[in-house]
């Protein structure tokens, strides 16, 4: 859908927030570096006439030299629809959390933390979510090895009396 | 001998209680019989859904969708082929698209009619139980008929679908519509009229319209909190722009109007398939699409209304016949956030009331 009031005040909020927009298949993207996050989301939140206002999902994404967190947003209240990405660095994952915005960010922040070892600031109880607590590594990453199970028996150290 | 106070009891629920509706285990805090605390354990089922995903071509995944939300696998289907479609710019038949509304409207139905058995199951309401499902195993032998599985139908392909009905299918899903009116009442009747089941559902668990908007509640439990929302009208996809149907809200925000829209939901899925039937044209289930999936760069996010909420697909591609990642938002994992904020302050006897009728399925929730 084109919505030129939505790409004007995107394309405003990108200015101030020193962002890229871009588009994909009818999609408006906002490309944001790491530190702005939360003032890029609050920025969506109020934009008048066309806010976007709903949390609809929060993932990870990893792009080989960085890693990115994907936040889909629109509106209950109509068509309006953005995704904005955050840019985070891969030695150091560290990004503000959103839950202050949304709390249903929670169980989501958890879980690209789980997966990705992205690391959500100011989050409440950011512990793993699907995988044990002394689990290593992060599966999602696209370095984490996964190998077959007859490979990983042989390869696995038994520990005595076991 | 007298107790002064009563001390704080630390209570596991679940992965085996009987009232877990899957392999989910809470650890509630009590005092006495009122909750204090509850934090939600998931994470037992992980199958890894999203890293199998890399390393599967786009249309070897399709079977792996089936196991999200199993209790309505077509919808889960159609998400994700209808994604990829978008993502490669594939138009299918028109037949192909009314068939996969039927379809995926009966799922809504069958999942529908499990949500309302198993909160009447965890009220120790067995007959309410096994009404709605005999009534769901008419829906199953339609599955069966043209996809030859009853719980993981698997008959959406990249394109259209895999299979025509046959021709016994359309004698049944008639006889099925005309007595779903019977259907209904029955389950009023038996179930939701019934003074018990009122009485623990009626004014218990309020998720306020605030609180399900700020928790990014989608589907059923966002709408019977007054939120008129439904991806279906917002944004309407497949064809259904075509069909003339009402979105059911309820205000009353508490367990059992969470319970009661889908009752009217099933009514309003009814009202779709007949008009599906009425206006269903002729011709191929399948357009044309290469062998070999291959979408250009690129990105898309695409959602549909599911019976447990909005399931969102994210696909990211980079050229190759493999996905470079695909993102699942499923419905439950995000409405299960409520449960600690709802149903704190209530008996624990209300705990099962309230979870009962998020209508977990916790092949969504875990992945």
């Amino acid at each position: 859908m084109e919505n030129k009031q939505l790409r004007q005040h995107v394309e405003e909020l990108a200015s101030r927030v020193n962002g890229e927009v871009e588009e994909s298949l009818g999609a408006l993207i906002l490309k944001v570096k790491a530190p702005y996050i939360v003032e890029t989301l609050t920025g969506a939140k109020s934009f008048p006439d066309a806010p976007c206002d709903f949390l609809h999902d929060l993932c990870g994404l990893d792009l080989v030299d960085h890693l990115e967190v994907v936040y889909q947003l629109s509106s209950l209240r109509g068509p309006q629809c953005l995704r904005v990405k955050a840019i985070v660095e891969r030695e150091n994952p560290v990004i503000d959390s959103v839950t202050r915005i949304w709390q249903g960010a929670n169980f989501l922040e958890r879980e690209a933390y789980d997966m990705f070892g992205i690391k959500f600031k100011g989050h409440p109880n950011l512990k793993r979510i699907y995988m044990w607590d002394d689990f290593e590594g992060y599966p999602l990453r696209k370095d984490y090895v996964t190998e077959p199970i007859e490979e990983r028996n042989i390869m696995r150290q038994r520990i005595d009396g076991e | 001998m007298t107790i002064e106070k009563t001390q704080e009891l630390v209570l596991n629920m679940g992965p085996q209680h009987p009232s877990m509706h899957g392999v989910f285990r809470m650890v509630v805090h009590l005092e006495g019989e009122t909750v204090t605390k509850i934090e939600p354990k998931l994470g037992y089922l992980h199958r890894g859904m999203e890293k199998l995903a890399e390393s599967r071509t786009y249309s070897q995944f399709i079977p792996y969708t089936d196991r999200l939300d199993y209790l309505a696998s077509p919808h889960n289907n159609w998400a994700y082929v209808q994604t990829v479609e978008k993502l490669m710019g594939v138009e299918i038949p028109e037949r192909a698209e009314y068939l996969r509304v039927i379809f995926g409207e009966l799922a809504r139905i069958a999942s529908h009619q499990v949500m309302i058995a198993s909160t009447a199951l965890d009220m120790a309401g067995w007959s309410a139980w096994s009404y709605a499902f005999r009534d769901r195993e008419r829906i199953l032998d339609m599955y069966e008929m043209t996809a030859g599985s009853r719980l993981t139908v698997n008959i959406m392909r990249i394109g259209g679908l895999s299979a025509e009905p046959p021709a016994e299918f359309w004698p049944a899903l008639k006889s099925f519509l005309d007595d779903t009116p019977e259907m209904l009442e029955e389950y009023y009747g038996i179930f939701l009229g019934n003074e018990i089941a009122q009485g623990r559902l009626k004014n218990i668990g309020i998720l306020s319209k605030e609180l399900a908007e700020n928790l990014s509640i989608t589907g059923p439990v966002l709408r019977a909190s007054g939120v008129n929302f439904d991806v279906r009208k917002a944004e309407p996809y497949s064809i259904y722009d075509r069909f003339d149907f009402n979105v059911p809200v309820r205000t009353g925000c508490d367990s059992f109007d969470r319970t009661m829209i889908r009752m009217d939901e099933i009514v309003e899925s009814i009202k779709i398939i007949k008009q599906a039937i009425r206006d269903i044209p002729e011709g191929p289930i399948m357009a044309k699409v290469p062998k070999v999936i291959k979408p250009p760069v690129g990105e898309v996010y695409h959602r549909v209304e599911n019976p447990k909420g909005e399931l969102g697909f994210y696909i990211v591609s980079d050229g190759t016949t493999k996905p470079s990642r695909v993102r699942i938002r499923p419905g439950t994992f995000i409405n299960i956030q409520m449960l600690p904020i709802v149903a704190l302050g209530w008996k624990i006897q209300d705990v099962v009331a309230i979870f009962a009728t998020l209508d977990a399925v916790l092949g969504e929730v875990d992945k």
